[in-house]
This record gives structure tokens, sequence and C-alpha cells, in this order.
């Protein structure tokens, strides 16, 4: 049972992920990379990872989703 | 920025993000992972009790690799550095305009959780998981809170300045000390007795180096958003 759903949050990560790269709209891309980051917080914390759990919540889902954010943003105003 | 969409890609990733979102859920609900999945480095981080400290990946961040941890932070220093010249404004720009009502009352609520948790990160790095990475960048991340609310706030430059350059200089007289006493950089020279493992006052040194760590990374990673943050404004 806990393969199985581990198993289905991996192809879920993975759509995710992939979806995240076929994307049009550069903004969409941007929180579905937040989604990759959301699932592998949920895998490493099942892997007995907790500490690189944390630091992916933290740096993978906030701050560089941010920092694409802004980026994004000064690409807009420039262009 | 066109607000027309491809429909069937954001449908598609809308079903995907959703299912992610259940499968969690679900994980939650049902509450039947085992205690323990065995992984490859289980049985190796159980050999590394011998320094006092519960949390063996501590150990290896700030003692066995602390030499690493210093370059890290050097490292992000750096990148600090790099996007406060290229991103400088020599006018202050003001903003009249308050944020959204609910995000600026919101915000006065949640920036002393978010400040809270980012300490307690900080200050147990050393018995739960978490540390002063982790612990500094929550605490940004509470400042880049309260600089989308509220349009006034600036993150004190002077506040950083002295708190970094006190934190870098006693991460490195904290190693000349250990060399001095010790023979060794960054040895930990204070008392760590393996039967006070698991206290908050446990793990001599490491503890206090973590926190150092902390306050850096906060106050690096603070001035990196208030710098794109102040720069987005005036764009």
């Amino acid at each position: 049972m806990i393969g199985f759903l581990i198993l289905s949050i991996f192809i879920g990560v993975v759509l995710v992920a992939f979806s995240a790269v076929i994307q049009k709209n550069l903004a969409d891309s941007i929180i579905l990379f937040m989604g990759v980051g959301l699932g592998s917080v949920v895998l490493f914390f099942i892997f007995n990872a907790p500490d690189v759990a944390l630091t992916e919540a933290v740096i993978g889902a906030g701050i560089s989703s941010f920092i694409f954010l802004m980026a994004l943003k000064h690409l807009r105003s420039a262009s | 920025m066109s607000i027309k969409r491809n429909l069937p890609t954001s449908v598609m990733s809308g079903f995907a993000l959703s299912a992610v979102f259940v499968l969690t859920l679900l994980n939650i609900l049902l509450q039947n992972i085992p205690a323990q999945i065995n992984t490859a480095g289980y049985e190796l981080l159980k050999l590394n009790a011998d320094d006092g400290v519960a949390n063996a990946v501590t150990t290896v961040v700030v003692y066995f690799r602390g030499f690493d941890t210093l370059g890290e932070i050097a490292v992000l220093f750096i990148a600090s550095l790099g996007i406060g010249h290229m991103l400088h404004l020599s006018d202050k720009c003001d903003l009249k305009e308050h944020s959204n009502f609910m995000l600026y009352t919101a915000s006065k609520l949640l920036f002393p959780i978010i400040t809270l948790f980012g300490v307690y990160v900080m200050v147990y790095g050393h018995l739960s998981p978490g540390g002063g990475f982790q612990g500094g960048v929550i605490i940004a991340s509470g400042m880049l809170l309260l600089l989308i609310s509220h349009k006034e706030f600036e993150v004190p430059h002077s506040l950083i300045v002295t708190l970094e350059t006190l934190a870098g200089v006693s991460y490195v007289l904290i190693g000349l000390i250990a060399l001095v006493v010790l023979d060794v950089f960054l040895g930990n020279f204070l008392p760590h007795d393996v039967s006070e493992m698991g206290l908050l006052l446990s793990g001599g040194v490491i503890p206090i180096i973590y926190i150092i760590v902390g306050i850096k990374v906060g106050s690096e990673m603070s001035s990196i958003v208030q710098n794109l943050i102040k720069r987005d404004a005036n764009v």
C-alpha cells in the first residue's frame, strides 16, 4: 500500500514537471514548479530525509519561486 | 502579458497538480506510513551519535564538514553581494499606496509566527530536522511578507550589515579558538557529553555555530529579497 502511494506520488511529480515544461505561459510554469517542490517534500519526508524536506519546502517552493516570479516581472516590463 | 491561456495544457497541468494534492492528503489521512523505511544511510547515521548531537545531519554539516559550511555561506554572501551590486538604486522609491487590506492585516498576525518558527528551527537545529540554513531562510521569508504587505517597510541596512559582519567574524573566531585549543580548525572545544544528548544545551560548540550560520543566512537572504522587491517597485 505504501509502495503504491509512493509510486503514485512519483508519477504525479513527473507529470507536473512535464506539464511545467510544456506550458506556454511562464507564470503557469512557475506555479507548477512549486507543485514539483510540494511532491518532492512528501517524497523526501517518506524516505527519512526531513532535513532535505524542510530545505526543499523553504528554498525550493518558497524563495526560488519568488525569485523566478520577480525575474518574470522584470522580463515583462523590459519587453 | 496575454490573458488567453493554452487551455489543454492548463487543464492537464491542473489535473496533475490536484492529483499530487489528493495523494498527499491521502497519505496524511491513511497514516499507515511505517515508522522506518529502510534507506541506505540509516545505519550509517546511527554511528554518528558520539558527539552528543541528536540530529546526525547537523553533525555532518557543522562538525565533520564545518569548513564546507563556511565556504557555503561565503558563496551565499557573494551571491547577495552580486544582487546588491546589480540592483542597487541610488534614489529610494516610495510608494504611498498600500497593498491589499487582507494581506496588510494578515501579515501583522503571521509575521511573529513565521519568525518564531524560524528561530525555533534555528535554535533546535541540533535536536530536530532543520538548522541554520532553513531557519534563516524562514526568517527571510517573514521579511518578504512584510516587504510585500507594508510598502513603507524596509529591513534596516545597518542592522543587516552589523549582524552579517558579526556572524561571519565569530564563525571564523570559533574556528580559530578551536585551532588553538584542540589543534583542529572548527573542532568541538566545549564539553559535549553523550549522556546529555537531546537536551537544548548539548553538543558543545555545534548549536552555537548553527545559530551563527542562521543569523548570517537570514540577513543575507533578507538583503537579497529586499533588493529584488525595491528594484521591482521602481520599474
